[in-house]
């Protein structure tokens, strides 16, 4: 598959300038230290609540991502915690959401990868019925129709996710209203313990598109810059007004669905396989140090700078106070002011 | 009270036009809530409706009819048959600024977008501080033969979702006042009109386009000593035919219409009973943790010390809505049954 190519990288043969390939490799070498220390955590019985490794599907995550402007709005999953890192999410925040404190994002209302950050970043906070983020996507992408703004909204679900009414729904009625809208799934082969073969009976998610009159592409999801070379063009074509667009994003969830599964269902042959020969962050490091684009010095500084924020991050979250027991029933009603103090919040609606 | 019976229309499918206000400025039911949506899409064009056959054909009940030409495709939209898609893009929509009014062709079908109703639309805000002003608005209730499908009354299961401010009014200016409201306020609301009421009842209604009625706020619709009937929506009009049967034998009862059922005005309700010291919830919502459960609960808690007699309750039973004639008037509390609970309330 043909990855787009930015003019000011064309030179160099890359799809795209130097800092900028650096910087997703920064995002996926993010991702990998961020979920192997917190399922480190989990294990030790420090972390509170629940992990979702996205661990393996990196390369979704940030090619999907990397590719909205930061007025574009992202409905992602549990698992797609690091889309959410990529859109610019803060990790401080985020690991004070981890702990239940009051800075997380949600201030402490939910929990784990549930997390989101509308009025900062345009993330949806993530909500655990998939694809319950599907038909709101819907919403957001007719207002931008409606205001002509040119943005888009990306809502991001698994494959399992695919099987339930309303991921038809919401295909189906974004098609008719030619909605800016990409749809991603990320196909890890996995729908918790359920393989592909028993969730659908088509050879290929991405041939569903042809049913609602939309282009549906299959995209190796461990090639961060395959994918997001193919999220980049659905993001412009919707960003024209040229309707929505379905990427299957195939990879493999290298752990269990949730921090306590061992997912023994996996078959040992095929994890060993996308371990070895398709792990997104090693294929792009190498790629990057193959076109010289980095050195073995600036991986080992990304890999010390990735390091130091979990370190902060992981400080700052147990430094953050707990929510005040006393708030519990605050934020029911608008009009209880709870959440008007809460930093980076504008825009959206006005009390009449 | 300014109102009086009309002819009945067909139970529904659209089968009359909206048609206008009377001659004499009278507006029924429907026309009160087609004017409150007028009203507000005028007022701000953040507004805007969605729903199944609402543009070209006007709506399932005509509530709608006649907007699309005044108002356009965009803010009229035609969706497909999705309900979940319906409840979740109206609320993407409200996430970006617009103020979406959503139909559902009957409150029956709300169901159909449960899960975006109970678990997005009713939590969001509390979970992620982005304020919701989304209204789903649907006709409600039985008693015009339209059997299980098209007859329920689903307050209480959206009530217990909470986060959704519920309104099941029973008068046009009510109606109007209070759908006026939903339209202007940042919560979510579910406004449920009864389609008994729609063409059967009609009153003066104030053209004044800024006339609100609070939303959480009851009424006191008949003032009187003996009893309190607190009830909504269409059973608001058989209370007040009982309770003239009632006066006539000397009886006399004071009806309070709660209008909106989440969250419920408890100081209305907590001060007639302390005037009459008997309550008679009367509801049309399963008697089984209906809406008058929750009425019951806080009289029995928060007025104790008030009551002559045990809070009685009026509802039907918890079965699906039949249609058989006989059936559903066995199935509905009528003005029989409201006198004989009240005369068991009265001889304590």
């Amino acid at each position: 598959m043909a990855t787009k190519v930015e003019p000011d990288a064309a030179a160099s043969g890359r799809p795209l300038p130097d800092d900028r390939l650096t910087e997703i490799l920064y995002f996926l070498k993010l991702a990998r230290y961020f979920d192997e220390r917190m399922e480190a955590l989990y294990r030790q019985g420090r972390l509170p609540g629940a992990i979702y490794s996205g661990r393996g599907q990196e390369g979704t995550h940030v090619g999907v991502a990397y590719a909205l402007e930061p007025e574009d709005s992202l409905f992602p999953t549990h698992r797609d915690l690091t889309a959410q890192l990529t859109k610019g999410l803060d990790l401080n925040r985020v690991m004070a959401q981890f702990w239940g404190r009051i800075d997380g994002y949600l201030r402490g209302r939910d929990g784990n990868s549930h997390i989101g950050d509308w009025y900062g970043h345009r993330t949806y906070a993530v909500m655990s019925h998939l694809p319950i983020a599907y038909p709101v996507a819907c919403g957001a992408a007719l207002a931008y129709q409606r205001a002509g703004s040119g943005h888009i909204a990306m809502a991001i679900c698994g494959d399992g996710a695919t099987s339930n009414g309303r991921w038809h729904e919401a295909l189906n009625t974004s098609a008719v209203f030619r909605l800016p809208v990409v749809w991603v799934v990320n196909n890890n082969q996995f729908a918790y313990s359920t393989p592909n073969a028993k969730e659908f009976a088509v050879p290929t998610i991405a041939e569903r598109g042809a049913a609602y009159g939309i282009p549906g592409i299959r995209v190796d999801g461990t090639d961060v810059l395959e994918v997001y070379g193919v999220a980049r063009e659905a993001v412009e074509r919707a960003r024209r007004g040229d309707g929505p667009t379905l990427i299957e994003a195939v990879s493999l969830r290298w752990r269990g669905h949730a921090g306590h599964d061992p997912a023994k269902y996996v078959p040992r042959e095929l994890l060993e396989h996308y371990m070895l020969s398709k792990d997104p962050v090693k294929n792009f490091e190498q790629y990057l140090k193959d076109q010289g684009v980095v050195t073995d010095e600036d991986v080992a500084e990304i890999q010390a700078r990735v390091e130091r924020e979990f370190e902060e991050g992981h400080e700052y979250a147990l430094a953050s106070p707990f929510p005040e027991p006393g708030d519990v029933t605050k934020g029911w009603w608008v009009e209880d002011g709870y959440w008007v103090g809460e930093p980076g919040r504008g825009g959206g609606t006005e009390a009449s | 009270m300014a109102t009086q019976q009309v002819e009945a229309g067909a139970a529904g499918h659209g089968a009359e036009p909206r048609g206008k206000r009377g001659e004499d400025g009278q507006a029924t039911y429907l026309i009160a809530i087609a004017e409150a949506l007028w009203e507000e899409m005028e007022r701000d064009d953040r507004v805007f409706m969605l729903g199944e056959d609402i543009g070209v054909y006007g709506g399932a009940f005509k509530v709608t009819e006649g907007f699309i030409d005044r108002f356009g495709p965009e803010r009229v939209m035609d969706t497909p048959i999705a309900e979940e898609t319906i409840v979740g893009m109206s609320v993407g929509a409200a996430m970006e600024g617009l103020r979406p009014v959503a139909e559902f062709q009957y409150a029956d079908f709300m169901s159909s977008g449960f899960d975006e109703i109970t678990t997005v639309l009713s939590r969001y805000h509390y979970r992620a501080g982005v304020p919701l002003p989304v209204v789903l608005r649907g006709p409600s209730g039985g008693g015009v033969r339209a059997s299980s499908f098209h007859s329920i009354n689903p307050e209480p299961w959206y009530a217990y979702a909470g986060g959704i401010k519920i309104m099941c009014p029973a008068f046009p200016s009510d109606a109007k006042g209070l759908l006026k409201s939903a339209i202007r306020d940042d919560n979510p609301s579910l406004f449920l009109e009864h389609k008994w009421i729609y063409r059967r009842i009609k009153e003066q209604v104030s053209e004044d386009p800024e006339l609100l009625v609070p939303i959480g706020s009851a009424d006191v619709k008949r003032e009187g000593s003996d009893v309190s009937i607190i009830t909504y929506g269409a059973m608001v009009h058989k209370a007040l035919e009982a309770a003239d049967a009632l006066a006539r034998r000397g009886i006399s009862a004071e009806i309070v219409d709660l209008r909106t059922v989440y969250p419920l005005d408890e100081e209305t309700i907590l001060r007639s009973i302390e005037k009459t010291s008997r309550a008679l919830v009367l509801y049309e919502s399963y008697r089984f943790l209906g809406i008058g459960t929750e009425v019951a609960a806080v009289i029995a808690e928060k007025a104790f010390e008030h009551l002559d007699a045990p809070v009685v309750r009026l509802a039907p039973p918890n079965v699906p809505v039949p249609f058989s004639p006989p059936l559903e008037d066995a199935f509905l509390p009528q003005i029989a049954d409201i006198e004989a609970a009240v005369d068991r309330l009265a001889g304590w």
